[in-house]
């Protein structure tokens, strides 16, 4: 991360010292979405629940990281669950990609990792999907969210999850705590 | 405020005058040398940070400043009073044409500086 941020300011530099014809070329090497990646990782970082880890495996692509929460409570306590959250160069006009990695038994995320969440959808009728007002920090709570507050049951993508659930609430936690067992550790 | 005719006394150094002069000197406690004023001031719009670029909406927008094209960047109020720059918002209604902010279908109600 510092190392962008400090590309940045280098080509700050460059753009301001050399005559006008050429700075335009230097600093678009540095994306929009580059730009704002670089304050808007510094505020997630900053505002990390305590569920939550990131890991940038290359500190030159800020697009591009990996998320493993945690929950500390409710049917998916014991778990780690991966994500891969990958910024498309449109940032922030759409939404970060997000899978994730971890198979899992979820009534919102399906097993081979697409996930349901309103503000990930990049084209809603209603002002819960994506606006260039959200953050990464939005995204991770979100995220992070889905184990407690956002869990749904009753808008599902795996439905058949959802109905587990609603049949037999007991057999569904251990079915959880299998994958878990199995996946999520 | 002092009349302006005691004005006069407030230069005086108080052992000037001796007995009398003392006395009328001695009546004013404080007297203004020097004064400094300070105004504060602020922008006419709800929200001064765009909030698709986060950058101030009276200076140019992220893409603007990146392509060096400052000047022509302006300000866009809609019919909500959320402002942007028009470059940012431009690109979002494409998407979606509604407030990033309020979610009201958007209606451009003024563009300019």
């Amino acid at each position: 991360m510092l190392t962008l941020a400090s590309k940045l300011k280098r080509d700050d530099g460059v753009k301001s010292g050399r005559s006008s014809n050429t700075a335009p070329e230097s600093t678009r090497r540095v994306s929009i979405r580059d730009r704002l990646l670089v304050k808007e990782v510094a505020e997630l970082e900053a505002n990390l629940p305590s569920t939550c880890k990131v890991n940038f495996p290359d500190v030159n692509k800020l697009h591009y990281f990996q998320l493993t929460v945690t929950p500390d409570e409710g049917y998916y306590q014991g778990g780690k669950f991966q994500f891969e959250i990958d910024v498309p160069e449109a940032y922030n006009m759409v939404p970060p990609r997000v899978k994730c990695l971890t198979r899992i038994w979820h009534p919102n995320i399906t097993e081979t990792g697409e996930i349901c969440l309103s503000l990930l959808r990049e084209h809603s009728i209603d002002g819960t999907g994506w606006a260039p007002t959200r953050t990464l920090k939005d995204v991770v709570w979100g995220l992070n969210s889905l184990f407690t507050d956002l869990l749904n049951f009753d808008d599902p993508l795996n439905i058949e999850a959802a109905e587990h659930h609603l049949r037999d609430k007991e057999d569904f936690r251990t079915k959880v705590q299998d994958f878990i067992k199995r996946y999520g550790r | 405020m002092a009349e302006m005719d005691d004005a006069d006394d407030l230069g005086l150094p108080p052992s000037h005058g001796g007995g009398s002069g003392s006395k009328s000197a001695g009546d004013k406690m404080f007297s203004l040398k020097k004064w400094n004023a300070v105004a504060m001031w602020s922008w006419d719009v709800e929200c001064d940070t765009c909030a698709i670029c986060r950058v101030q909406v009276m200076d140019a927008c992220l893409r603007c400043q990146a392509e060096n094209k400052q000047e022509d960047c302006v300000v866009v109020w809609g019919e909500c009073n959320h402002s942007f720059h028009n470059c940012c918002m431009s690109l979002w209604v494409k998407q979606n044409n509604r407030c990033p902010l309020c979610q009201q279908d958007w209606v451009v109600q003024r563009i300019g500086k």
